[in-house]
């Protein structure tokens, strides 16, 4: 039988979907390409979880939810944590789910770069070295024969990255035009259809855990800009880094100018624009009853193709298991491929 | 009597045929075509010039057939064609001189303010919704212009998708 030793690298919420649906998919991936995945390590902020003989991915959730560190973990708990998790097992596979930094891009940047020198394909959810270095990240990646995957790190589950680059493949790509951040949209949103303030709305989200504590790289457009450039980058083949992006956030927007925008059929959008020309993330009109009237935390996209016309896709933006199934996808495709 | 009219065609093969087929059967006759394949607009699609010959009726019903088919008209008679377009703007828009916000855009070529609702909030920032109406195509230098207005003001603007 084949198989994949999966290193699960940040259990925060995501990472806790990851190690969620694995333990709900791994019989079905089993049966339908033959290859049985297996978590040997997880490693959290500060502790890890270590087993050559595979942990088991419910046990490690209840025990972070119930202890916070997964050094509980019967037998296997230890204080080791990061980069030096990767030499202290044998492992294929590293699915990486550490929080986005957008200044230094770690730890997300070494530990990629690190298994990728040994030789490991690697997922991730992370947009931080992406919007950084995406080009040496790329170039690593091949340099060492390795598979990289990043659809998650774009619009959560909705399909976009292996979607235009595998079903629209035909087509050359002109401009992707979307809503490509849930926290914003809800706000704007919520504004729009209680007409309350930007500030009470804000804390409203937050109080539902929507929004962050800080909410800064939301609703500043710095979270949007971030998969503004993955896309440009991987879609376009636009050379591009964070600072090549115009951004605004959503924080000026006053209830006036939604309300004005609602008397003349129009709603604002938190809108980003990847083409040849043009790489902004900024507050939009967008024509009530369009594609991009779309609400709550739902994330689109418009696709502007040579061939295909305009194609618009949709889906939920965040969440744990949400965006989690986007990254069991790309280790299906590394198995379609590979094993 | 006669009639000038500017198209805007897509280039790809075909397109030239689809438009001129219709005419004859209409009842009109075409008097100039002027098309040149290498000059595309900033839509990127090519402008073609026709002039045709016929009864009001038949000239109307030609009209007709390019709407249903689509066909974007730019000019007829020389009166060009309008886009109405809006944009918001937000930050101190009364203490920047409201008056000379409309009157800078106005003075752009093609560019005309047709509506302006302002709604203030106390001391603070106010919103401001303006409807413009743009000759056929100017729809982005009107809003590149109106941005470079609003930078020098200190003004967020929300524009269009």
């Amino acid at each position: 039988m084949k198989e994949c030793k999966i290193i699960i690298m940040g259990f925060g919420s995501v990472g806790q979907g990851i190690a969620n649906a694995i333990s709900l998919k791994k019989e079905m991936i089993n049966e339908k390409y033959g290859v049985q995945l297996k978590v040997v390590a997880v490693a959290d902020s500060s502790t890890s979880a270590i087993c050559q003989d595979g942990l088991d991915e419910k046990l490690l959730i209840d025990i972070k939810k119930s202890e916070g560190k997964l050094s509980a973990y019967p037998d296997c708990g230890n204080n080791m944590s990061g980069i030096d998790v990767l030499d202290a097992v044998e492992y294929d596979l590293l699915m990486e789910a550490t929080p986005t930094n957008i200044e230094t891009a770690e730890p997300a940047l070494s530990l990629t770069l690190k298994a990728f020198e040994q030789g490991k394909d690697v997922v991730t959810s992370n947009k931080g070295h992406l919007a950084i270095k995406f080009s040496e990240v790329i170039q690593a990646a091949e340099e060492n024969g390795v598979e990289f995957k990043y659809e998650a790190s774009v619009g959560g589950a909705m399909p976009i990255i292996n979607f235009t680059r595998e079903t629209l493949s035909s087509c050359g790509i002109k401009s992707i035009i979307g809503i490509l951040n849930g926290t914003t949209n809800y706000i704007l949103s919520r504004m729009t259809s209680e007409g309350s303030s930007y500030d009470i709305t804000l804390r409203e989200s937050q109080e539902l855990g929507i929004a962050e504590t800080d909410p800064t790289q939301d609703v500043e457009g710095i979270d949007a800009a971030c998969k503004t450039v993955i896309l440009a980058n991987s879609l376009l083949g636009i050379d591009a880094t964070y600072d090549d992006v115009t951004v605004e956030g959503i924080s000026s927007i006053t209830s006036q100018a939604i309300d004005l925008a609602k008397k003349d059929g129009y709603l604002i959008k938190l809108i980003a624009e990847v083409s040849q020309d043009n790489l902004k993330v900024s507050p939009r009109l967008v024509k009530k009853g369009s594609s991009y009237d779309v609400n709550g935390t739902l994330n689109m996209a418009t696709i502007k193709t040579d061939l295909a016309g305009d194609i618009t896709v949709m889906g939920l933006g965040a969440g744990s298991l949400e965006t989690a199934s986007a990254m069991l996808t790309d280790v299906i495709s590394i198995l379609k491929n590979k094993y | 009597m006669r009639l000038n009219l500017v198209l805007e065609l897509l280039d790809v093969p075909g397109q030239l045929v689809s438009v001129l087929e219709p005419i004859s059967g209409l009842g009109a006759n075409l008097v100039t075509v002027i098309h040149k394949r290498d000059s595309k607009n900033e839509n990127g699609k090519i402008p073609v010039q026709l002039t045709l010959e016929g009864e009001q009726e038949s000239l109307n019903r030609v009209i007709e057939r390019f709407e249903e088919l689509n066909i974007t008209i730019i000019e007829k008679d020389g009166v060009i064609n309008k886009e109405l377009v809006s944009t918001i703007l937000i930050g101190h828009i009364v203490d920047k001189d409201v008056r000379d916000t409309t009157d800078k855009i106005n003075s752009l070529d093609g560019v005309y303010v047709v509506g302006f609702d302002i709604k203030l909030d106390g001391e603070d920032k106010s919103t401001a919704l303006i409807n413009l109406e743009t000759d056929y195509g100017k729809k982005q230098f009107a809003f590149d212009e109106i941005a470079k207005i609003a930078d020098e003001k200190g003004l967020l603007m929300i524009n269009e998708v």
